[in-house]
């Protein structure tokens, strides 16, 4: 059965229209990741899921049931921000424990399952700290906490990494998705970062002004993009985008990724000169100027030496190209 | 930090500083340590016309002569029987008022918010005579608790622009977390927002507290025996009766005083936050 | 019942909230702000007959020599009342340092302010005293001959307003002092890396800064002007002739003291001031409303 139907859901603040149109179908024990650039939605959405901004038109189910106008409260969800809202009065025991006490469960039940996923996460030590007391990663994962210690039917997630550095980044996210392995629950995951999504996602969906782009597994979306905007958003460096026609292509636009332009010294189809070279030791990025194709990436394994302004040939490889046509669209 | 640090400027400029500040804030305080001079100086040396130079003794006794042959004792209670009803009254009004206008979103949020911070700067006089004909209509004149009512109603303009402009301040997302999690709306208000106002609740009472000790028109306005008057009031008729008997003038209103003033020190802290609400951003 | 209350309560909750608050508010602040235009329509004692006499109050009102004076006197103390605003303002630059003690410095310059208006009445009263004031006495050094500052028609309002400055000041330093020390720091040393220094500095790159800080003070310090009634009332009660009435003192006089019960005439002073302030109170909320609404 479906957790979650979104059925030509829309929302407007005033005359802006922010969503403008989602059908999306989440089965239950999916971990399914919004990613999007800032303002495309994605956080609008999560937050009309969890019923903290009202929808102007369309259905919102759970579960099969209509929730549209159901409180937050109701809908039997739980939600991580990424401030993490921990109750800054309250020690971390009683910010996991609240909503069951609130519930009216008693003390003992409160502490069995506080206790519970206290050890899921490794929380015993901090139990009766206060969140001021707490670094970031142990706040993220108190956080967390509070929203297994309900068992809800969907944990809605949003951007709740982008307040940890890079490291603790890595090693919550490996965390979360060994929780949904655990839990085996619903999860909702909104994010900007196309690395999170891909690591994480059993299904990706991406968002750009309000309307959905794709919906797919990661390997699908970037093995088989259905327009520029996904190709170009789902995977890093950057897909190149050339112009079909100087190549003698009927398409109008030719994707190809960095990783699928070969560079050499001696003959290609496109001349041009290196610009910056980035040396990331397991792999090389050269960036270079072309007359006719702009700035163009090549993505090199292991170590390379080019100069700046060294003139170098560049030659797609068609079988791994993509092409598409004057709107952005796939041709297939 | 501006202006330059004084430790940075040459040795000069320094001691100049250090000089400057005691003779300044002497020349400032002239007035108050004028009266607080006359306050200990004896009646003896005001008849010789010894009005400035050492007092004689401390009289001491110029203290005890206040209280005892005018009713300022009873006047201080007074002043405390308005003061705290009225300090509590607020704090629980806007506390609620403060909640809903920065909690909710409805069409008219902003039209009642400002309605109270305008009404809050309206002049007394309009108020008046209306004021009044309620608290003579309600058998409250001349009784604390109808000063008190007034002034509850009235502050509570104040104090809802201060509760909504601190709760705003909070992070929104606790309420949503809190909703989410299944918490009522009224038990957000008392076991989230609640706890989290300490600060605010401690500025305004000082506050308010001060604001209301040295209310002297509403005092004049809505009581009149000895029996209800405030010290401000109080002390007025005072003035009236110890016709230049100024080491009583000045005793008493060093005492008047005296009260906002250890509050003051006490809580000096939450005293200016309350007051600079809003001067920066 | 309950149901209803389950479905509807996010948009009960705050009106339910808003209701002991907002119903004290209008009853004691706003239905009286009504009340009284409507009073100033009537001849009343405030215990008889009302007798409704149309526009009459106002008309007495303009040939009303007290009421020219009381209005010129309050024109006079908003001008030199917002002096408390630069006074202040240099005040606390001066005191904006790290030295030993200075925080009870800042404490006593704020003192005045703590201590009730009436206290603040009684010891300037006591300082202008006529023979023996310190103020008297100091000007009789200076020029030889002293003068009865209260008791003399030509200077007691502006001897009224140094009593109310004094308060007044404080509190504007306070404020700055407050957003003095919420300056950016890296803003004043680029600017310093720019070589600006001194009033440039001061004019350049602190006062925006301190722009919310000088908006509030600006405010507090008209209300404060407009409202003057408890320095008036204690240090001199209008005298000599009247000479040191302001609006809301003489309101007051005609409305409850021993110069007659006259509530409706009273009224109409007080909607006079009241349509002063209101001029300020707009302009107040325009820009509040503009703050809240651009947020």
């Amino acid at each position: 059965m479906a957790a979650l139907t979104l059925v030509n859901v829309t929302k407007s603040f005033g005359k802006t229209d922010v969503i403008k149109g989602v059908d999306l179908e989440v089965q239950t024990g999916e971990f399914c990741v919004f990613v999007g650039p800032s303002g495309c939605g994605k956080s609008t959405l999560l937050r009309m899921i969890a019923g903290l901004e009202d929808v102007s038109s369309g259905e919102v189910m759970i579960n099969g049931a209509r929730v549209n106008d159901v409180a937050p409260a109701k809908r039997e969800i739980a939600m991580v921000f990424q401030s993490y809202a921990l109750y800054p009065h309250l020690t971390v025991r009683d910010n996991m424990g609240l909503a069951l006490k609130q519930a009216g469960q008693s003390k003992a039940a409160v502490a069995k399952s506080v206790d519970h996923a206290a050890a899921m996460l490794a929380l015993e030590p901090l139990l009766a700290r206060r969140p001021s007391e707490l670094s970031g990663g142990q706040r993220q994962r108190v956080a967390i906490g509070r929203a297994i210690v309900r068992t809800p039917k969907l944990f809605l997630f949003d951007e709740p990494l982008s307040n940890l550095d890079a490291a603790l980044r890595v090693a919550t996210r490996i965390e979360i998705a060994k929780l949904h392995r655990d839990l085996d629950a619903t999860m909702i995951y909104v994010t900007h970062d196309q690395i999170e999504a891909m690591t994480l996602a059993d299904r990706i969906v991406v968002l750009r002004d309000g309307r959905v782009e794709q919906v797919g597994a990661p390997m699908d979306l970037y093995n088989d993009p259905d327009n520029t905007f996904v190709a170009g958003f789902i995977g890093s460096p950057m897909m190149n985008f050339l112009h079909a026609g100087a190549l003698g292509m009927r398409s109008a636009t030719m994707g190809v990724r960095p990783e699928h332009l070969a560079i050499s010294r001696t003959a290609g189809q496109i001349e041009g000169t290196v610009s910056h070279v980035e040396k990331l030791g397991g792999e090389t990025l050269v960036y270079i100027n072309t007359a006719t194709q702009g700035l163009l990436t090549v993505r090199l394994f292991g170590e390379h030496d080019y100069r700046v302004d060294e003139t170098v040939q560049l030659t797609p490889e068609a079988a791994r190209a993509f092409h598409f046509d004057a709107a952005g669209l796939r041709l297939r | 930090m501006f202006p330059r640090p004084i430790q940075q400027a040459p040795r000069a400029s320094r001691i100049a500083y250090q000089v400057a500040l005691p003779v300044a804030l002497l020349l400032w305080l002239l007035p108050l340590l004028g009266v607080a001079m006359t306050s200990v100086r004896p009646a003896s040396d005001l008849a010789q016309g010894n009005y400035f130079g050492m007092p004689s003794y401390l009289a001491f006794e110029n203290y005890a002569d206040v209280f005892r042959n005018s009713p300022i004792a009873h006047y201080i209670l007074n002043s405390f029987k308005v003061t705290i009803p009225t300090v509590i009254g607020c704090l629980v009004l806007s506390c609620m008022t403060g909640f809903a206008l920065a909690i909710y979103k409805f069409r008219s949020n902003l039209l009642v918010f400002f309605l109270f911070v305008a009404g809050n700067f309206v002049p007394f006089q309009i108020l008046m005579v209306p004021v009044r004909d309620l608290t003579l209509s309600l058998g409250l004149y001349n009784s604390t608790l109808g000063l008190a009512l007034f002034h509850i109603a009235f502050q509570t303009g104040f104090c809802t622009l201060f509760m909504r402009n601190f709760i705003k301040a909070l992070p929104f997302e606790l309420i949503e977390a809190a909703r989410v999690e299944g918490v009522s709306e009224v038990r957000i208000f008392w076991f989230i927002v609640l706890p989290l106002m300490r600060p605010a609740i401690a500025a305004l009472s000082v506050l308010i507290f001060t604001f209301i000790w040295n209310d002297y028109f509403w005092a004049t306005v809505l009581t009149t025996s000895a029996e209800t008057q405030p010290v401000t009031a109080g002390l007025n008729s005072l003035n009236g009766q110890w016709v230049a008997a100024w080491h009583l003038v000045s005793a008493g209103s060093i005492i008047a005083a005296l009260p906002p003033v250890v509050m003051f020190f006490a809580m000096q802290k939450h005293f200016i936050a309350g007051l600079t609400l809003g001067a920066v951003k | 019942m309950q149901a209803y209350w389950k479905r509807s309560q996010r948009k009960l909750a705050p009106w339910l909230f808003l209701a002991p608050g907002l119903a004290m508010f209008a009853l004691y602040v706003i239905i009286p702000i009504f009340q009284s235009m409507a009073i100033s329509f009537y001849d009343w004692d405030g215990l008889g007959e009302k007798i409704w006499i149309g526009t009459a109050n106002y008309v007495e009102l303009i040939d009303d020599d007290a009421f020219y004076t009381s209005l010129k006197n309050n024109v006079i103390w908003l001008v030199l009342y917002l002096l408390a605003v630069p006074a202040g303002l240099m005040i606390a630059i001066f005191l904006n340092q790290t030295v030993w003690g200075i925080r009870a410095y800042k404490s006593l310059f704020f003192f005045p302010f703590v201590i009730s208006q009436v206290v603040v009445g009684l010891m300037f009263s006591w300082f202008y005293a006529p023979n023996f004031g310190l103020f008297y006495k100091l000007i009789e050094t200076v020029t030889g001959d002293g003068v009865a500052i209260l008791a003399d028609e030509r200077f007691v309002t502006y001897g009224i307003i140094v009593a109310g400055l004094w308060p007044q000041i404080a509190y504007v330093m306070i404020l700055y002092l407050t957003g003095l020390n919420n300056v950016a720091p890296d803003q004043v040393e680029a600017a310093r890396l720019d070589g600006a220094k001194g009033w440039r500095m001061l004019w350049y790159v602190i006062l925006p800064q301190l722009r919310p800080a000088t908006f509030i003070a600006v405010v507090v310090t008209v209300i404060g002007a407009l409202r003057s009634f408890d320095l008036v009332s204690i240090m001199t009660n209008g005298g000599p002739y009247g000479s040191s009435r302001v609006l809301s003192f003489y309101m007051y006089e005609q409305a409850l003291s021993e110069y007659g019960y006259r509530m409706g005439y009273g009224a109409a002073i007080a909607v006079v001031l009241f349509a002063i302030m209101m001029v300020f109170i707009s302009g107040f909320i325009w820009k509040m409303w503009r703050d809240e609404t651009e947020r």
